[in-house]
Formats: C-alpha cells, sequence, structure tokens
C-alpha cells in the first residue's frame, strides 16, 4: 500500500518537474506500476547474483574495495526511481550564468594612417590603438528563463580615444522548446549573417576582423529586433532564418519612426564529409533602407538605401580523427554591397552627390592547429571599392584606382578552452602607397561560466 | 488481476489513441551508450551517435550534422557531469524541441543514476579540467551498464509506449546476459586485484574500481592538461621501483608520454579500447569488455 503511494507521489513529482511530458496521471501511475512489478521480478534474480557476488567477494576480499563495491552494488537494487529526479542542474551553480572574457594587447602599426580609400567606415571597424592596452572586456548573463525561455547579455567595456565606452552588445531573449526546429530570438544580438558576425570577437581565430567585416558590418551588426530561424527535417543540415530590426547599428543608421529599418534573410546547409570532415556552406542578406549613416568619424554621410549580400563557407578537418590533436580550418566569406542615395563628405566639401553603386569585398583564411595547444594562421582579405562618382573625386569615396587589402600571418597557443595567447603580423595597404606593417600581441582569458561556441 | 485488466486496458487505449510511432530517434554522445541503446531498444530505435572511439568526447564540436541529429531526438543518452558542457548544450538549445529539454523525458544522463567516484568538494579550474559533480567516465563498470540499462528502457518504454513490451524483454535479455557476464568478468579477473597502473587521464576510475586495482599515478599534471616533462620526471622517480602492471592509454589519448616512460621502465603500454569501436574487436558492449579485461591480463 505504501508503495502504491510512493509510486503516486512518484508520478505527480515527474509531472511536476516535467510540464512537456503531460500524459495523464492514471497512465503513469499504472506505467509505474508495471514497471515496479517488472523490477520486483528482478530482485529476487538480482539478490540472488548479489549473493553469489558477495561470497566470490569474501573469499578474495581486500577490504577498502570491498566498501566500495558494496556501495555500488546495493545501488542496484530496483526501486521507484523516479524518471526525472535528483537531478542537478548542470553550470547552474550561479544563477544566471557569469562569465567575463579578458583582453589585453600589444599593438604597433608602421604606418601613421590606417583610411581605407574609397570606402567610408564606422567607428567599430577602424584599426585599434597602438601600444599596451585592455581590449574589450565583457560581462556576459545567461541563464534559462524558465522552461520556454533563455535570456543573455553581453556588455562590452573599451576604451576609445582615452573615454571608458560601455556598449551592450547583446541583450536577448530565445526560445527554448518551439517545435520544428524553431527558434525565435528577440532583443539585440549579434545577426546571423555570413559567418562571423554571429560570433564574439574572443573566439575569432585571429586579433582582428577581416576588411570586408570591418567595412561593411563595422565588425559587428547587432541591431535590435527580432529573429526567427528554422531547422529543416532534412538529413543534410538545411536552415534558413529572417529577422527585423529597428536600422540602428551599421550599416543602418539614423533609425526613427515606427518603421521596420533593416530585414534579414539567410540560408544555409551543411554536413560531413566521411568522419573527420564538417562543411557548411551559407547566404544571407542585410536590406537597410531609409538609413542616415555617419562614417569616417562623422565626416562623411551617406543617406539612402543599403543591400549588403554575402555568400560565406566554412570547412574543418580532424586529419587523425581526434580534433582535440589536430584540425584545420578553412573559412571565406564574400560581400557585396549596393548602395542607392546620396554621399556627402564634409571634409572636403563635397556636399550632397547623389550615388549608385556597388562595393564588394572576400576574405579567406586557414587555421592549422598542428599540436594540440598550437596554431597557426594565414589570411588574405581584398575590398573592391567600385566608381567614384564625378562628384566625389578627391573625397574619402575616392579610391583612385586602389582596392584596399590586406595579408595576415599568426601563431597562437591555446592552454585550455580558457586561456589564449596571440602574435598576429599583418601587411595592410589600404590606400595607394599607405603600407602598413602591424604587430599584433594579444591575450583572451575566461572566467566563470563559459558557454560553447557554436560550430 | 485488476491491475492486469487496467494495464490491458491501458495498452488498447495507447494503441488506438496514438498514431503509428516511427522509430525513437536516440541522440547517443557517445558510442557506449549508442551500443546499450541498440542492445535495448533493437529495431524500434534509431541511433545517432555524435562521437567516434578516436574522439576525445570532452572536445567536439557543435558541427551541423549533429545539429540535424539533435533536431529529431527523441532521446539525448549521454553521460553527463558537465563531460558534454562544451558541445551538447548549444545543439539542445539550437535544435532540441521541448522533449529533450533538461527535466524531461527525454533527457537521460547515465551518470546521473550511478554511484560518481571522484567527487570534489571545491573545484577550481587552476585545478585543470575537472568535474566537480564526479567523474563522468561511468560506463567502465559494468555495474553501472546493467543500472543505466534499467534506466534507458525505462525511457523508451514511456517515450514508445506501443513497443512497450519489446523494451521490457529487451532488458530482461539484456540483464540475465549481462549478470552471467559480469559474474564470469569477476572471476576472470581476480588476478589483478590489487595490482597497480600508471593513467593517462583519470577516464579510468570506474573500471579500476570494479576490479580493484589502484592507480599509481597520471600522466597528465591536471586533468586535460597534456603531460609536461617535469610531471613525467616526477611520474618517473615514483613508480620507478614500484610493480606497476601497465601504463592505460585510451585511443584518442596522445601515445608519446606513455611510451617514454615505459622506455625508461619496462612497464608496458596497454591501449585499452574505452569505448565500443576503440579496437577492431570492440564491437559491442560484451566485445568492450572482453577486450578490457584481456588486455590488461596481457600485460
Amino acid at each position: 500500500m505504501s508503495k502504491k503511494l510512493l509510486l503516486a507521489a512518484v508520478s505527480v513529482a515527474a509531472l511536476n518537474v516535467s510540464p512537456a511530458f503531460a500524459a495523464s496521471d492514471e497512465e503513469l501511475k499504472l506505467l509505474r506500476a508495471e514497471i515496479a512489478k517488472m523490477q520486483a521480478t528482478y530482485e529476487a534474480k538480482i539478490n540472488e547474483l548479489e549473493g553469489k557476488l558477495e561470497a566470490i567477494e569474501t573469499r578474495q576480499s581486500t577490504a577498502n574495495t570491498m566498501q566500495a563495491n558494496t556501495v555500488a552494488v546495493t545501488s542496484v537494487q530496483p526501486s521507484a526511481r523516479p524518471a526525472t529526479a535528483q537531478r542537478p542542474i548542470n553550470n547552474s551553480s550561479f544563477n544566471p550564468e557569469i562569465g567575463v572574457i579578458l583582453q589585453g594587447q600589444y599593438q604597433s602599426f608602421s604606418n601613421d594612417s590606417g583610411e581605407f580609400a574609397g570606402f567610408a567606415i564606422g567607428e567599430e571597424g577602424e584599426r585599434g590603438e597602438e601600444g599596451l592596452g585592455i581590449d574589450e572586456t565583457e560581462l556576459n548573463f545567461s541563464a534559462s528563463v524558465d522552461n520556454l525561455f533563455r535570456a543573455s547579455s553581453t556588455v562590452a567595456l573599451h576604451e576609445h580615444e582615452g573615454d571608458l565606452e560601455v556598449e551592450l552588445e547583446e541583450a536577448y531573449v530565445e526560445t527554448l522548446a518551439l517545435p520544428y526546429g524553431m527558434q525565435a530570438k528577440a532583443g539585440r544580438f549579434f545577426s546571423e549573417l555570413g559567418y562571423l558576425n554571429s560570433h564574439h570577437a574572443h573566439s575569432d581565430d585571429f586579433a582582428d576582423r577581416p576588411l570586408p567585416n570591418r567595412a561593411f558590418l563595422d565588425s559587428n551588426y547587432n541591431d535590435d529586433g527580432v529573429q526567427i530561424s528554422m531547422i529543416l527535417p532534412t538529413d543534410l543540415y538545411t536552415e534558413i532564418g529572417a529577422g527585423a530590426f529597428r536600422g540602428s547599428d551599421f550599416p543602418g543608421g539614423g533609425a526613427e519612426g515606427s518603421d521596420i529599418g533593416a530585414w534579414t534573410a539567410y540560408g544555409r546547409v551543411g554536413g560531413d564529409i566521411g568522419n573527420n570532415t564538417s562543411w557548411r556552406i551559407g547566404a544571407s542578406t542585410l536590406q537597410a533602407n531609409d538609413v542616415s549613416r555617419e562614417a569616417n568619424e562623422d565626416t562623411v554621410t551617406f543617406e539612402g538605401d543599403s543591400d549588403l549580400y554575402i555568400l560565406d563557407g566554412r570547412a574543418v578537418i580532424a586529419p587523425t580523427g581526434n580534433s582535440a590533436e589536430q584540425e584545420i580550418i578553412l573559412q571565406g566569406e564574400y560581400f557585396y554591397r549596393d548602395e542607392n542615395g546620396t554621399y556627402e563628405d564634409t571634409d572636403f566639401g563635397t556636399g550632397v552627390v547623389d550615388y549608385d553603386d556597388a562595393q564588394s569585398g572576400w576574405y579567406a583564411q586557414t587555421v592549422y592547429k598542428f599540436l594540440p595547444k598550437w596554431r597557426v594562421g594565414a589570411r588574405y582579405a581584398q575590398l573592391y571599392a567600385g566608381d567614384t562618382p564625378a562628384g566625389l573625386a578627391g573625397s574619402a569615396l575616392d579610391s583612385e584606382g586602389h582596392d584596399p587589402w590586406s595579408g595576415t600571418a599568426m601563431i597562437d597557443w591555446t592552454n585550455s578552452e580558457f586561456s589564449r595567447a596571440r602574435l598576429q603580423y599583418n601587411h595592410e595597404e589600404l590606400a595607394d602607397g599607405q603600407n602598413d606593417n602591424q604587430i599584433m600581441l594579444q591575450y583572451i582569458m575566461s572566467i566563470g561560466a563559459h558557454g560553447a561556441h557554436a560550430f | 488481476m485488476k491491475n492486469f485488466i487496467l494495464l490491458f486496458v491501458l495498452a488498447f487505449s495507447v494503441c488506438w489513441s496514438s498514431q503509428a510511432f516511427a522509430k525513437v530517434n536516440v541522440f547517443a554522445c557517445a558510442p557506449e551508450w549508442g551500443a546499450l541503446a541498440e542492445e535495448i531498444g533493437g529495431d524500434n530505435v534509431s541511433i545517432t551517435v555524435a562521437t567516434a572511439a578516436s574522439q576525445d568526447v570532452h572536445f567536439v564540436r557543435a558541427k551541423p550534422s549533429l545539429l540535424t541529429a539533435m533536431r529529431k531526438a527523441d532521446l539525448v543518452f549521454c553521460s553527463g557531469a558537465s563531460l558534454e558542457q562544451g558541445w551538447l548544450p548549444l545543439l539542445v538549445r539550437k535544435a532540441g524541441d521541448r522533449d529533450v529539454q533538461q527535466e524531461s523525458i527525454g533527457w537521460l544522463m547515465a551518470s546521473d543514476y550511478v554511484e560518481k567516484l571522484d567527487v570534489m568538494a571545491n573545484a577550481d579550474r587552476s585545478q585543470g579540467h575537472v568535474h566537480p559533480e564526479g567523474n563522468p567516465h561511468v560506463h567502465l563498470d559494468p555495474r553501472n551498464i546493467d543500472i543505466i540499462a534499467e534506466m534507458l528502457a525505462e525511457r523508451l518504454l514511456l517515450i514508445d509506449r506501443e513497443n512497450m513490451a519489446v523494451y521490457q524483454s529487451n532488458l530482461a535479455r539484456f540483464k540475465e546476459k549481462w549478470a552471467n557476464l559480469s559474474q564470469k568478468w569477476v572471476g576472470d579477473t581476480s588476478s589483478l586485484k590489487g595490482k597497480q597502473v600508471v593513467v593517462y587521464h583519470n577516464a579510468w576510475s570506474y573500471l579500476l574500481n570494479w576490479l580493484g586495482m589502484d592507480v599509481i599515478a597520471t600522466l597528465e599534471p591536471k586533468p586535460g592538461v597534456p603531460p609536461t616533462a617535469a610531471h613525467l620526471e616526477a611520474v618517473l622517480a615514483r613508480v620507478d621501483n614500484a610493480s606497476v602492471q601497465a601504463i592505460l592509454v585510451a585511443p584518442y589519448e596522445d601515445g608519446d608520454a606513455a611510451q617514454w616512460l615505459s622506455d625508461k621502465t619496462s612497464i608496458p603500454v596497454v591501449q585499452l579500447p574505452f569505448t565500443v569501436g576503440g579496437d577492431a574487436k570492440a564491437t559491442n558492449l560484451e566485445m568492450l569488455f572482453e577486450q578490457t579485461i584481456t588486455k590488461l591480463k596481457g600485460a
């Protein structure tokens, strides 16, 4: 009788902690009873076995191991174990989980100027500051809100020209349990655009973002809005998604009123080749409308529509089958931006000039982990400025026929998944004859909770 | 009798109410759990094994094919105790529906149901890659496999009630086979009791606890930290005059340090399969234990 009561209690408990399994109380109770019955049959057998085991163990006993064995064997004894009880919630000893990313660096540039010929660059897209300094310090708080939602916010602290700047990088909620492989996200977050944009800079394989991400996305597009995605029920990994945003982050800007300022859409496929290679390729777009954006330290203003299209690809190869030992990462993205509106460069007093043209760029990079802690990498990036309207000749938007490019080599050392140090060399020629040799030395450390990084 | 009638009615109502159930999709994090799911689920389950024996389950990427597998998973069957912390939560968050969230029927972490070893009261990352909840490599003790098989059967029959009888009989058959094997193995391994071994990583705690063997030294200075020269010298000093049966390494572990120690001391390096598929003969759980015991005794 008491056993029945216990079972009933257990069933109720199981239902309470698991709203997802909302089968009828009655059914579950019966199932439990059946399981208990089933287990009772074995109880005899197990007791018998236990007896045998004990007999053997006594014969060859060593007292201390004996004790451990008995503990384990007793736990075999079947009881009406609740299916979902007694389990610790992983990684939530703090609620919310708190993670801090600390970064520091030394940078040295051989050229005084870091201007991009033919492009108007946002603040985050500019090259960093020379000398010793700390890069962004990221504070992340995240946790499941309840059974349906998870929330995360990341605050980045960094200094810009002597002032401490606090940037709310991300502050979003996402759904945990939508059906059909769907997920919705709302708030401010790194949109799914190409490969790198949705990743935090601290997980990058190089010390700085490649040129096209700096020029076209101001390093990161993290606008306020909503995004919905769906993993399709195909054997090949296929994900599609779309978002609607305020349109206030570069390449958007000046969003006001109730309009949706920017739209995104993306699709990607991926899979495995054999046991050792994984890949993904994708296409995405960001359509920003009625933009009014300032760049090049507020000297260049663009007004109009800015449409960006991105293709991205990535493959990860583990030559020995064990990626902890050796790994090769190949990655590349292609950007195409079509803008229609007006540009004005106040530094050169161009006035408002009609603009309808396209600019593009790409990068390709490879990283090779040759020892468990050591990796080397190489990257090449190129931008194409496009034609310059006559009215903008001589301004920041006049590339004078030069297409900015940069070549990069890096080596890094990863002591654990929480610490990394890196040495990087860039050769950039962003404007004609503007050769810039850059040395970057950095560390990235993570303390507290630190979630996994996406593929 | 009353119970029986109720069950009968229940079985019928379940048959009528549920639409034809496709196979139960099991997402197994490691080969040993895939093999166990095959024993208990048989033809009624479709299993995706997320990692191969050549991989270290600590360090796996949340790759696209795993997202696809997670999207259709009805049951996530892993070790737990934060062994898969680096990739599993991401997959579940991104692709898992409510069936496989934590605290649901479709979320089965093996280490939640066994007596864990190496539980730490205080853990700090300066101690290396530690699991404060206890050692997550629970599968190399046959008594744990027995407990986990029961838990798995329970989950499977809750998810796929139509085939309840199949899971029950599969479990019964497996438990009987396993009891006989375990008894045989206890006899087979009596000579190993009290012997000392050197291990690369503390991946063997449950096996050694079961066999009554002792770890005299670990090649990793701290869990998850590759061996250093200074640490190896200390290990060498420690094992030099002791009688050590073997240096144990898993297929995914770097054998160089073990070989170095072996050359200095003539203690044999034994690469155990660690999981199903870890060597050519370890094709299922039974053979995993057979191979492990054969290789240990052969050392």
